[in-house]
């Protein structure tokens, strides 16, 4: 049951009325019956995964704090666990695959397997969010081990079960009490944010994604506007694809009166390579941040070997998180290799301030950020590497002007560049208006919205593509 | 290492304010709100070790644990060992 479908809608309008309608003590338990059935639309058969991955950290957990001066050793068979249940059902052909072009390189004869049929749902979502828990355990962050069916409610919460934001215990178990007396202003701001992210999603991703897979789909090398215009077209698509569906599970969270932490801060206003990380998919900067960037680092000192090999390691493994495949890698990589050449270049501030305080040092890498991630994208969409090296290749080495798509596609990447440029600035027209209504229910507003809710609907009910899944779906 | 809480704080303060690139409050927010990055931190850490001649064992931390001058002079004060 997709975000983008009546059927989700239909769903989300029952369970929220039900939701506020019960007393207190009986929310809990709906909101747990909620989500297992809402995770039950995708597959009855892989609910047993997220089962199993509360099932075991609530008995490592356990087993850590019975024996503190083994938690360590405790939680990393914790975390082995976790990481073995995520190999197999999302990395386990793409291994065996890369073993058998190993033996074939090898002159080895290859090895026949049997395929993984799927992969569960938001498998890697809350395994990230069960290893941070285990982690926050060990660390003594969580001060009150929760029972087996909270654990469940924590990874299977229907809002951002799918594809995050990945939350962390603190955050969330504070709230899943769900005591919180019903306030209008949660209606207001989860549809805002739901309508928001409809629109986001159909009117504006759905839209540049048609042109996309046009051009993803060709083999031969682009002209250099061509290239340029499908890969710019894919950096848009997949941040309003992505921020769309983080706007409908923040606002699924709102309706029920629960805070999600935001994912996305306008990434493409980002001025150097580091905060272009400070700007999107926040909930996984956070992570990877405090998980895995901050103990390897901490433990070397911030040596610059250490520091330079974790990037681009840290990075490489953010890729493949994403996918299994040598394209997210090669993602990963390049803005691993990005954020090394930035702090070279921070590092030589101290040598060269004239240089690099001046106005052409800012405006140079605020630009070489937007080429770099915007190149970058080429592999994370490309089919394969051959279709990523055709497109990188019209963009910086064949130089060529040729427009082969139509006016209409080049005019709505113009109109949707314009729209980001503008967009802090709605934003905070935005947040401000929330605030104020925050304070007493402006009414002119309040009559106004179901006008605007009704032409959100409209839209998504005009642009709508019901094959087109979220892309952020498949990780 | 240092006893004296209003000098610590003082030491903190200006550590922070050095990684920062422009003088800190105590209460203001300096990883959550940006203002540090994950690499800057690493940074602040050597500042606070050196300033305050302890050695902080980091195994048991997180950014957030350097979030604002209140909360380092907390952090030191509960796993920070006196410098060999």
């Amino acid at each position: 049951m997709p975000f983008n479908s009546f059927s989700y809608l239909a769903f989300l309008a029952a369970s929220v009325t039900v939701y506020w309608l019960l007393p207190v003590r009986l929310r809990r338990t709906f909101v747990l019956l909620a989500s297992l059935a809402f995770y039950a639309t995708w597959s009855v058969a892989f609910l047993a995964i997220p089962l199993l991955v509360s099932g075991v950290v609530y008995l490592v957990s356990r087993w850590m704090c019975a024996a503190p001066a083994s938690a360590k050793q405790r939680m990393w068979a914790g975390i082995g666990t976790l990481l073995v249940i995520l190999v197999f059902f999302k990395y386990r052909d793409f291994a065996l695959d890369n073993l058998n072009a190993l033996l074939v390189w090898m002159s080895a004869r290859p090895r026949g397997f049997a395929r993984t049929v799927a992969m569960p749902v938001g498998i890697s979502f809350y395994t990230f969010e069960a290893i941070g828990y285990l982690i926050d355990v060990r660390q003594g962050r969580v001060k009150a081990l929760p029972g087996f069916l909270d654990l469940c409610l924590f990874f299977l919460f229907w809002p951002n079960v799918t594809s995050g934001p990945i939350v962390r215990a603190r955050e969330l178990f504070p709230q899943l009490g769900f005591r919180a007396p019903f306030e209008p202003r949660f209606v207001f701001e989860g549809i805002d944010r739901i309508i928001w992210g409809l629109i986001q999603k159909t009117v504006i991703a759905n839209t540049l994604g048609v042109w996309v897979n046009e051009g993803f789909s060709k083999t031969a090398i682009p002209s250099t506007v061509d290239a340029w215009a499908v890969a710019i077209a894919f950096g848009l698509q997949i941040y309003f694809d992505f921020a769309g569906y983080s706007n409908m599970a923040i606002g699924a969270a709102r309706l029920l009166g629960v805070h999600l932490p935001e994912n996305f801060r306008q990434p493409y206003h980002a001025a150097t390579p580091a905060e272009f990380w400070a700007r999107w998919h926040l909930s996984l900067s956070r992570w990877i941040r405090d998980y895995l960037f901050f103990p390897i680092n901490a433990k070397y000192k911030g040596a610059p070997l250490s520091l330079y090999c974790s990037l681009l390691g840290v990075m490489a493994a953010v890729g493949l998180w994403h996918g299994a495949d040598w394209n997210f890698v090669l993602w990963g990589a390049m803005h691993g290799l990005y954020l090394i050449l930035f702090r070279v270049y921070e590092n030589a501030r101290n040598t060269m301030p004239a240089l690099t305080r001046s106005r052409l040092a800012s405006v140079g890498w605020r630009v070489l950020t937007l080429i770099g991630v915007t190149a970058a994208w080429v592999p994370f969409r490309a089919p394969n590497l051959r279709t990523a090296g055709a497109v990188l290749s019209g963009m910086f080495i064949r130089p060529g002007m040729v427009m082969t798509y139509n006016t209409t596609f080049y005019l709505f990447i113009a109109a949707v560049i314009a729209f980001c440029a503008v967009e802090p600035l709605l934003a905070r027209k935005f947040e401000d208006g929330e605030t104020s209504e925050s304070r007493g229910l402006a009414w002119t507003r309040v009559l106004g919205r179901p006008l605007v809710y009704t032409c959100g609907l409209l839209l998504f009910m005009m642009f709508d593509q019901h094959d087109a899944q979220f892309i952020y779906f498949q990780f | 290492m240092i006893s004296d809480t209003a000098k610590s704080r003082t030491i903190i303060r200006e550590a922070a304010s050095q990684v920062a690139g422009r003088p800190v409050k105590d209460s203001q927010r300096l990883i959550s709100s940006g203002l540090i990055d994950s690499l800057s931190i690493l940074k602040l850490i050597a500042l606070l070790e050196k300033g305050l001649h302890v050695s902080i064992p980091t195994e048991t931390l997180q950014p957030e644990d350097f979030d604002d001058v209140d909360t380092i002079l907390e952090t030191i004060a509960r796993v920070a060992e006196p410098a060999a």
